[in-house]
């Protein structure tokens, strides 16, 4: 695909989302809100009531600091309301002028869906700086610019993922009319194996060891173990490799997928 | 009343031959709930590998407050939840006039239309996840404090509704809720975790603000320490005024409502 049309594409999707700027910040400072709540009350009370200064490796100071930033990663990895696209436009068959345009489809759709995190980005980041300055300090993380800087291109492939993940069960839709409980599904299991709802360590030890052969691990918890210096330089290529190897394996059951797909597809619609 | 009742049977009918127009869909779903079952259990037998105790309950009561929970969304999702994702819809593009001429109230009807069959066989599940908890809380339970915590998981279920409705009302001026709907699913995890767990003033919020603590934590107070009078009448209470609160904001956003489709 030409680059200044993936660009193009990228810069519409964004003014698309700050159409809506009510819904845009509802939806951002109310989550935060309740995010910051509950992890907050809830290991509070863990801390206080085990008597146990540290958990599975992590101080409360810690592991607060990572329930805020693997929100703030994860609200760019989920990317913002594109998972259902894709399936709607099989249903509906606006499919099909897609399918007529001079430009490979999954792309156009990335293109989408890399518009959609940017004001993801940007949200993010302000909340974090309104944040930081209200943590107090743990002696099992280290947040330091390093860790920010080998954030950032954990969070664009951790991002790639979730789109590749999120393809395969949206073009269901070429052979079912309703999907979208397939991508809640996924959510909801990417949500607790993928760490985004505690650190994978606080699983029993039996199964950590699957959980870290599985790939959700870096759509969460990998970019925020970055991001708070939980993970060494070489650990982090690792990760980084092995993450794109996980989208290169989605790439290779999305591709006949999608071409089975495509012979069914009659471009009728509702 | 009657008549109100006999359109509900019609609703029913309905919606259950129109849910086997989309069978695999009706699978998915299914599967769906019961991954959210598994998934909101799974997260507490993980937070209980780390400690004996949250928000001054056991694992067991814990259980039972999280399948309780569950039966409250299986309840909400069954009954409600379909005819909630279509309203804003409806008001975008001026098909809420439809249900406004009508010779029935348009509450009831727009809320109560779409019976959602496949979670009908979720709130089966969810029930029978709560009979297991039930069953395996090795205090012995009292009748009385049985009885009067399933009534109230009920009540909790219609203020889930209730709560819902006042994030979905302002699309009639907003045009679009996403927001606002978001914000709603994210704000009920508030309501799924113990009450206890929270300080002295988010409680006091989460019960008498936003009282999302009644839908399932103070049921299950109810249960494990007996039904006082007061955690009963605050329960009863406050999602009475809550009903009638948002029954008066519904009146009001329909003089609002402008019937132009956009």
């Amino acid at each position: 695909m030409n680059p200044a049309l993936f660009l193009h594409l990228m810069s519409i999707e964004s003014r698309r989302l700050l159409s809506y700027r009510v819904d845009f910040w509802i939806t951002m400072i109310l989550t935060l809100i309740v995010q910051l709540v509950v992890i907050w009350a809830l290991w509070t009370a863990i801390f206080a009531e085990s008597g146990k200064d540290i958990v599975a490796g992590w101080d409360l100071q810690g592991i607060l600091a990572y329930g805020v930033f693997v929100f703030l990663t994860g609200r760019v990895v989920r990317g913002g309301d594109l998972q259902m696209a894709v399936a709607t436009e099989i249903y509906d068959g606006s499919l099909s002028r897609y399918l007529v345009y001079p430009c490979n489809y999954c792309f156009t759709k990335y293109a989408q869906q890399l518009g959609n995190i940017f004001p993801d980005i940007f949200q993010s980041v302000l909340m974090a700086l309104l944040i930081i300055p209200f943590m107090e300090s743990s002696s099992t993380v280290d947040l330091n610019l390093t860790g920010i800087l080998m954030c950032l291109p954990s969070i664009f492939c951790a991002h790639l993922l979730f789109f590749m993940m999120g393809l395969i069960p949206q073009m269901v839709a070429f052979w079912a009319d309703n999907v979208w409980s397939l991508s809640v599904m996924m959510r909801m299991v990417t949500m607790l194996i993928g760490g985004a709802t505690f650190p994978l360590s606080l699983f029993p030890d039996s199964m950590q060891s699957i959980l870290y052969m599985l790939p959700f691990r870096y759509l969460f918890e990998f970019p925020t173990l970055v991001l708070l210096g939980k993970v060494g330089f070489e650990e982090w290529i690792t990760g980084i490799v092995s993450c794109l190897i996980w989208c290169g394996f989605f790439l290779l059951l999305l591709i006949p997928v999608w071409r089975r797909g495509t012979l069914r597809y009659t471009g009728v619609g509702i | 009343m009657i008549r109100y009742l006999r359109l509900y049977r019609q609703f029913l009918s309905f919606s259950f031959s129109k849910s086997l127009e989309y069978r695999l869909d009706f699978w998915f779903r299914i599967i769906m709930d019961c991954i959210f079952y598994v998934v909101e259990i799974a997260f507490f037998m993980v937070i209980y590998q780390h400690t004996e105790i949250l928000g001054e309950w056991n694992f067991d009561q814990t259980l039972v407050f999280v399948c309780g929970f569950l039966l409250v969304d299986a309840i909400h999702m069954t009954v409600f939840s379909n005819n909630l994702w279509w309203l804003p819809i409806y008001v975008n593009k001026g098909d809420l006039d439809y249900y406004l001429v009508r010779p029935v109230s348009s509450l009831f009807f727009l809320s109560l239309r779409d019976f959602a069959a496949n979670s009908f066989l979720n709130l089966v599940i969810a029930s029978g996840l709560l009979g297991w908890s039930l069953m395996r809380y090795p205090e012995p339970i009292p009748t009385t404090n049985l009885l009067w915590y399933l009534f109230l998981l009920l009540n909790g279920a219609l203020l889930h509704y209730t709560l819902q409705m006042f994030f979905l009302i302002p699309v009639i001026w907003l045009h679009s809720n996403r927001g606002l709907t978001n914000a709603f699913f994210s704000t009920t995890k508030l309501g799924e975790r113990p009450d206890k767990i929270y300080p002295k003033w988010t409680r006091r919020i989460l019960l008498f603000v936003f009282p999302l603590l009644l839908m399932a934590a103070i049921p299950a107070r109810v249960l494990f320490e007996g039904p006082s009078l007061e955690l009963v009448a605050l329960t009863l209470g406050i999602s009475a005024v809550f009903f009638l609160l948002m029954v008066s904001f519904w009146n009001f956003a329909l003089r609002h409502y402008s019937s132009a489709s956009s």
